[in-house]
């Protein structure tokens, strides 16, 4: 049977027509000029597109993929093996992940303890005194310098007026002993906890005592 | 790329040698009836290089290639104009597919589904050199056809064709390289830009009917009045 078709059926059948409609344009054309001339258009598109069409091969270009398959599967297995080891936790019973979790603390909570214990103590500086120890030092270098103030009163009348220039000598060592004592003094008010500071002092105020118990040996000659 | 993956609304197949033209150039979608042994066949191999995919062989890629790799190509340098990119789209393509064939669950043939990356890294592609000429601030479009094309070619017709490609609407476009030119079917381009089937055969309809309007000369009076 053949099918009739007329130029207002042409449209419709260039956009979807089936093989059947195709063949009776055709037909049709063959007898009107423009249905022809429309036809032979439409398919001289098709025609022209393959000018489009480039199938040649690069021999480089498979490889080049290939290579970077390569490379993204060895990351990706990476990846998985740490997201196995990862997933294998939760896929334990709840007693296992309990013994588990107890283990690791119990293992943290030794680890604590034993770095807690082993830890290097701190080297103590010997040159600062304790509270109290700084206490009794200055209670008892208190106690020192007014029992050395009482020989300085007993020696005055001779260093106040040197008979000998041996006394002279002495009067002018214990003002400089005196001037030291000061300073030291100021030394240590500012840095109480200061032991260096502390046996230097001690050992101006024994100079002291010394130099005061020559003078009163000079007196009874 | 938020298309990978998704369900598709049909179940086309797709060859891995383009529609065959016989001596009719339209239409070829009407099949006579009877079961189409050669569709089964596709389905089947496309099936099994889904799954030999799927298992990380790259000889199933290799496989995908060998079918495919000239075609999307082709598809690719007329998507973006040079064959530089189309290289890198190709094989960024590839990468998605061995990144993502996880999430392929089948609802679609795997070679519509790897078309579809194709062509969706080919708009991103277009996309970013846009970007980047905008950056650059050139001021001339760059002529997409310039490279060399295969012997027997055509130059001027080829540039012409390019330049009214260019003015056509990017589905208008696609649908025309898809079908005309790769010859798929219009199911499967239905597949790949997530259109349906007749919407697909009257963007080609719309695609034709303004390329010949670029392309030929002004027709008479008693031609034009159809």
């Amino acid at each position: 049977m053949t099918m009739n078709v007329t130029c207002s059926d042409r449209e419709r059948i260039f956009e979807d027509g089936t093989p059947a409609e195709w063949a009776a344009l055709e037909a049709h054309a063959t007898s009107c000029p423009l249905c022809a001339q429309e036809v032979r258009g439409w398919k001289s598109l098709s025609v022209a597109a393959k000018q489009l069409r480039d199938y040649s091969d690069s021999p480089s270009f498979w490889p080049r993929i290939e290579r970077a398959l390569a490379e993204q599967a060895g990351r990706k297995a990476q990846s998985t093996g740490l997201r196995r080891w990862l997933l294998f936790f939760p896929s334990l019973s709840i007693r296992w992940q309990t013994a588990l979790a107890v283990t690791f603390v119990l293992i943290l909570t030794m680890s604590a303890g034993w770095v807690y214990f082993q830890r290097p103590v701190e080297p103590r500086d010997p040159s600062l005194l304790k509270s109290s120890a700084l206490k009794e030092v200055e209670s008892a270098e208190t106690a020192y310098e007014r029992a050395i103030d009482k020989l300085a009163a007993e020696a005055k009348p001779q260093l106040d007026n040197p008979a000998t220039p041996l006394l002279a000598n002495y009067h002018e060592k214990l003002l400089v002993l005196n001037s030291a004592i000061a300073d030291l003094r100021a030394q240590a008010g500012m840095n109480p906890s200061n032991a260096q500071l502390r046996y230097q002092l001690l050992a101006m105020y024994r100079e002291k005592q010394h130099t005061l118990e020559e003078v009163l040996e000079a007196r009874q000659r | 790329m938020g298309t990978m993956g998704l369900a598709l609304p049909w179940r086309a197949r797709i060859s891995s040698v383009p529609r065959e033209r016989g001596t009719r150039v339209e239409p070829s979608e009407h099949f006579a009836g009877g079961p189409n042994l050669a569709a089964v066949d596709a389905q089947g191999e496309d099936a099994a290089l889904a799954a030999a995919c799927r298992s990380g062989d790259l000889r199933a890629y290799e496989r995908l290639y060998a079918l495919h790799g000239a075609r999307m190509k082709n598809l690719a340098r007329n998507l973006v104009g040079n064959p530089v990119d189309a290289e890198d789209a190709v094989q960024e393509t590839f990468l998605k597919v061995h990144r993502s064939i996880a999430s392929f669950r089948g609802q679609s043939s795997f070679i519509t589904w790897t078309y579809r990356i194709l062509i969706n890294t080919c708009y991103d592609a277009r996309r970013s050199r846009r970007r980047k000429k905008e950056v650059a601030n050139e001021d001339s479009e760059e002529s997409p056809g310039l490279e060399p094309r295969a012997p027997g070619a055509h130059p001027a017709l080829r540039m012409a064709l390019e330049r009214a490609l260019a003015k056509l609407t990017q589905h208008q476009r696609d649908v025309f390289l898809l079908y005309e030119v790769e010859g798929f079917r219009h199911a499967e381009i239905a597949g790949m830009l997530e259109m349906t089937e007749t919407a697909s055969k009257n963007t080609l309809f719309q695609a034709k009917k303004n390329l010949r309007q670029m392309l030929e000369p002004p027709r008479t009076s008693a031609a034009g009045s159809r």
